[in-house]
Formats: C-alpha cells, structure tokens, sequence
C-alpha cells in the first residue's frame, strides 16, 4: 500500500511536471497576445523547475542541511534527500525572473508603439 | 601582482554594479571605468596566456575552497584562453570605439556601459567555466544583456527586434536548461570532466535526446540554422558597436558551448557528421539570404552566420588541422567582421537609410572609413594578403586531406556568391554617384583608431600567420585532448574508459 502511494506521488509530480511544459509550450506556439506568450515561457520553466526538485527529491529524506542535528539523523540511518536541485533550481528562478521583467518591459514598449499587443496585428514582425 | 582567471568575472561584474556609483562622482568615470576594468583583464590575459604557454599546463581555479567535481572551477588552458583573450582585445576595441559614440550620450551611457560590461562577463564566462550549470548561468547572464542592448534604442524596429531575440532565446534557455536536468539525473554530476567520464554509463537513447536539447539550445547561441532568425534584426537594430560585440564575443562564446558539449562531454557516433551537415546548411542559405539583402548591416549578419556555418563545418571535419582552420577563422572572422561592423555603422549613419543603394559614392565623401570597409570585404572573402586568406586556405587542405570533396566545392562556390555581394557594396562605394556632399558624421578619434589596430592585425597576420598560429595550434591540441582536459581537473581520475 505505502509503495503504490509512492508510486501515485510520481506519477502525479512528473505527470504535472510535463503537463505544464505542455501547456507553457502550447502558449507561446498557439497564443496570439504577447502577454500570454511572456507567461507561456514561464509556464514552461515552472514545469522545468517542479521536475528538476522531483527528481532530487528521495522519498523520506529530510532536508539537506548540514548541521549537528543533521548529522544525528544521518548516523541513526536516516537519509537527505538531493540539495543539488534544489539549489539549482533557486538560481534558475531567478534568472526566469530577470528574463520575465525584461519581457515584459519589451512588451510594454511594444504596445506603446503599436497601440496593440497582439503578435498578427504587428505587422513588421517578421521572421 | 596576483591574477587568476576568477578576476574575468569577478572585476567586470562589480564594476557594472558600481556603474551608477561612479556616475554621482563623475560623468566621465562612467566611460573610463569600463575602458580602465576590460585594460585590467587585457593584461590579466597576457600574463595567464604566457603561464599557460611556458609551463604547457591549464590554470585550474577553485572557487570557494570546493574542489572539482563538487564545487564550481574554472579553466584557462590553452584553448579557453585563447578564446578568453581574443574577446578580452576584441571588448577593449569596441571600448574605444563606443567611448565618444555617436549615439551613446550621456543619458545613456550608464545603462549602455553597464549592458556592455554584463555581456563581457556572461561570454567570457561562458568560456572558461568548467561547470556545466555554471555555463548556462553565464548564458543567461549574456543573453539578457543582449536582448537589453537589442532593444536599446527605444524606437519600434529595436523593441520588435529585442522581443524577437528574447523569446528564441528564453526558450533556447529553457531547452538547455532540460538537458542540463535530464544529464544530472544519468550522471549525477554537473562537473564537465566527470560527464565526461561518467558518460559511457548513459544508454545511447537517452545519449541522444540530451544532446538533441543541447544542440538546439546552444545552436541559436551559435547562429546555427534554422535558430538563428533573430540574428539579422538584432545586428541590424541594436548599437553599432553592439553587433561588433555579437560577432566578436556573443557567438564566439555559443560556438564554444556547443564545440565543448560535442567534442569533450559526449561521444556519439554522427555528430561530427550533424556539424557538417547544419554548417553546410547553414552557410548556404546564410550566403544567399545575403545576396539578397539591400539593408547593409542585414547584409553583414547573414555573411556573419554563413561564417559561423563555415566554422561548424571545419570543426565537422574534426580531425587536428581542421580543428586548427576552424579556430583560427573564429579569431579573423571576430577581427575582420569587427571591422566591417564598425566601419558599416559610420557608412549607415552617414546615408538617409540603412540602404545599401544610398550609399553610392561615399567612398569620396569618407576616404577611411570606406577604406578600412573595402579591407575588411577583401580580407572576408579570403583574398590572399589578407588574415581571412589563411583560415579558408587550411580548411580546405583539412577538408581535401579528409576526403571531402563536396565540401571543398560548395565552400568555394558560396565564396564566389561571398565576392559577389561584397563586390557590389564596394562598387557603389566607390563608383557610384553621391547624392550630396554632406558628411553627417564624422568618425571619432577613438572609432579611427580602433579600426585601424584591426586593419593593422588583418594585414599583419596576413603576411605573418605564424604571428598568431602558434597559439591556435596549441589551442586545437587541447581542444582535442580529451584526457588532458579531465586529467587537469580530475586528476585522480580513472581514464580507462573514455
């Protein structure tokens, strides 16, 4: 019974994990309005982010710090799940901000100039 | 003094951030501070380039006291070192010729310079770290300051231009970024060398699919096709010195990302061949895309593109020579297209539009700049006094010596559309009718000098290869010695199963 719950949990995390990829990737293929293709992207390193931490992640670890009452549980048997993801993933949310706002900042001079923000309507993107 | 290869990244980085805090004391500082920090790293460069030379040895750099393969290392052998300093000259040039820019006044300056400086880390950065995460953090670091300067002037054709490269670009990011993940979970290291190591453990499919999401993440870095449609509208609408800075650093640095992923981190049977066939493709459709062109800096990114094509080819071929023929055109294609972007950008500010049919006659009005224009279009082509002569030169005899006969035909053909569209840019300069006698702007001091040290290298390195030669040998050498590149980092490693 406790594996089949193990079991359901990964499918569930990774099963979302490429569900928002998908979607992210739907948005910034189908979707019109720049917006929507700004939050597209961000969808898809949501999704990216939710399966890197699933992956690092061993079921019944506890969090990886290194630190006195740490090192009790390690020497008691217990187990630490991966901090490398983790960390990982701390920077790269970051750095998805940084490229978000300056999106957005693009998107907003966009409209400015065009009085619209929806990708057919600007005429001289070309590609 | 004590220099190590943390001050590339380290010095440039602090000074953009403290940018703003010279602009309270002095306008002036803002633009000398980033000539004083990329002089700096100049002879930083020179000084690691003449260690790595005499001891043969790469400097390995620990950062934080955590050694490979846990903590974060950098690398300045002879290979990243050659690249790290050719872009170190190549940004105190564009310094130069960006210090009293036309279009970089004093309200700008700050954010411009800051920009500047950010692309300068983020690409050399790319180069020398040895930390695979590490390398997409620094690509981000680049890319960002790239759509920023895109989109620095603040018309409609710049945002358009800036979004466009941003949205290949995030989700180039966000491809590699995949593979960095689905790398991890087969080899559970980031470390370079230990992929390296680790890397006949992954089954072959799964070999396959990581290295399909590198080779598209960091292939619209390298302008390889069909990922590089942001490139002509980005040259064409950011700064002039800026698509300098793209030819010279930017995709120097994700040619060197994904060389790096093809020839040390994996060993898949066919990808020397997917290079051949992307460069052949590439350069192609390049070239001709640039036959057509009528605006000059769109001209001028497609021949920039058709040269990267070139490059991917040669390092194709794979074997020492043409390793050898393809670095050393990245060093001519970053002087020569460095010279033909700064001297292009005084020719179009100087014609009412970007067009190259407006530019009949201007070889009278501006004698220098339509000279060191022509030079660059003679050098690019590969006429013989010139730089560009010897890098096409060996890698022909690399692709003859391999048995590639097509590919010898198809280069010199698309050098035949090269001569053709260059040509004709240089026929109107010089023979054709000027529509007037005005000179709206007269390059600067600074702009006249830079080109000229450019114009000086392209000859000089044309009658004297060896001047430069030595030291791309030894950079293709390490290029391609595999163990030595783990060995220097790991260097209890097993080799036994590369």
């Amino acid at each position: 019974m406790d594996l089949d719950n193990n079991l359901l949990m990964s499918i569930g995390v990774y099963g979302s994990a490429i569900g928002l990829i998908l979607i992210g990737l739907y948005a910034v293929l189908i979707k019109k309005h720049l917006t929507k293709i700004v939050i597209g992207l961000s969808i898809i390193d949501a999704g990216i982010h939710l399966l890197f931490i699933a992956i690092g992640y061993i079921s019944g670890g506890t969090a990886p710090i290194f630190s006195p009452a740490g090192e009790k549980i390690v020497a008691n048997g217990g187990i630490m799940v991966d901090p490398v993801p983790q960390a990982l993933v701390l920077t790269a949310i970051v750095i998805g901000f940084a490229v978000t706002a300056v999106a957005l900042s693009l998107v907003i001079r966009l409209y400015r100039h065009h009085h619209t923000a929806r990708i057919d309507q600007i005429k001289s993107l070309k590609w | 003094m004590v220099v190590s290869p943390v001050h590339y990244i380290a010095v440039p980085l602090m000074a953009a951030f403290l940018i703003p805090l010279f602009a309270k004391i002095s306008k002036e500082l803002v633009r000398i501070v980033p000539g004083l920090v990329i002089g700096y790293l100049s002879v930083v460069s020179v000084i690691l380039m003449t260690q790595v030379v005499n001891t043969g040895q790469p400097i390995v750099e620990v950062i934080a006291g955590w050694n490979p393969p846990w903590g974060i290392n950098l690398v300045f052998s002879a290979f990243t070192g050659f690249l790290a300093t050719l872009m170190t000259f190549m940004a105190f040039l564009i310094w130069i010729y960006s210090y009293r820019f036309k279009k970089v006044d004093d309200a700008v300056a700050q954010k411009y310079f800051i920009l500047f400086m950010m692309l300068v880390t983020g690409s050399i950065g790319i180069v020398l770290t040895g930390d695979i995460f590490n390398l997409f953090v620094f690509m981000e670091i680049t890319a960002i300051a790239a759509y920023s300067l895109t989109a620095f002037y603040r018309d409609r054709d710049g945002a358009e231009a800036g979004f466009k490269y941003l949205l290949i670009g995030s989700f180039a990011s966000a491809l590699m970024l995949l593979a960095i993940v689905l790398l991890y979970t087969q080899v559970g290291t980031l470390n370079m060398a230990e992929i390296a190591l680790r890397m006949h453990t992954v089954p072959q499919a799964m070999k396959i699919t990581i290295f399909t999401l590198f080779a598209v993440g960091l292939g619209i870095e390298a302008e390889m096709f069909p990922l590089n449609g942001w490139a002509p509208d980005a040259y064409s609408q950011s700064p002039g010195p800026i698509g300098v800075t793209f030819a010279a650093l930017v995709v120097k640095a994700g040619v060197y990302s994904l060389i790096r992923v093809i020839f040390t981190l994996f060993d898949i049977h066919g990808a020397y061949e997917f290079l051949i066939i992307m460069g052949i493709i590439t350069m192609v459709i390049a070239e001709i895309s640039a036959l057509k062109q009528t605006d000059l800096k769109r001209m001028l990114a497609y021949s920039s593109i058709g040269q990267m094509g070139f490059v991917l080819i040669a390092f194709g071929i794979g074997t020492n020579e043409a390793v050898f023929g393809a670095l050393f055109l990245m060093f001519n294609h970053a002087v020569i297209k460095g010279l033909l972007f700064m001297s292009g950008s005084y020719l179009v500010y100087n014609t009412p539009s970007k067009e190259i049919k407006d530019m009949a006659g201007i070889g009278k009005k501006l004698p220098m700049v339509s000279l060191f224009f022509a030079l660059g279009a003679l050098a690019i082509v590969g006429l013989p006094p010139f730089s560009g002569f010897w890098s096409k030169l060996y890698i022909l005899m690399a692709a003859a010596d391999a048995s590639f006969y097509y590919l010898m035909g198809t280069i010199l053909i698309v050098s035949i559309i090269e001569i053709v569209y260059y040509f004709r840019v240089m026929g109107r300069l010089y023979f054709g009718k000027p529509q007037n006698d005005v000179v709206l702007q007269k390059p600067t001091f600074g702009g006249i000098l830079s080109m000229s040290v450019l114009a000086v290298v392209i000859i000089a390195v044309g009658f004297h290869p060896d001047l430069v030669s030595g030291f791309i040998q030894s950079a293709a050498d390490t290029l391609l010695d595999k163990a030595g590149y783990i060995h220097s980092i790991l260097p209890n490693a097993d080799l036994t199963n590369l």
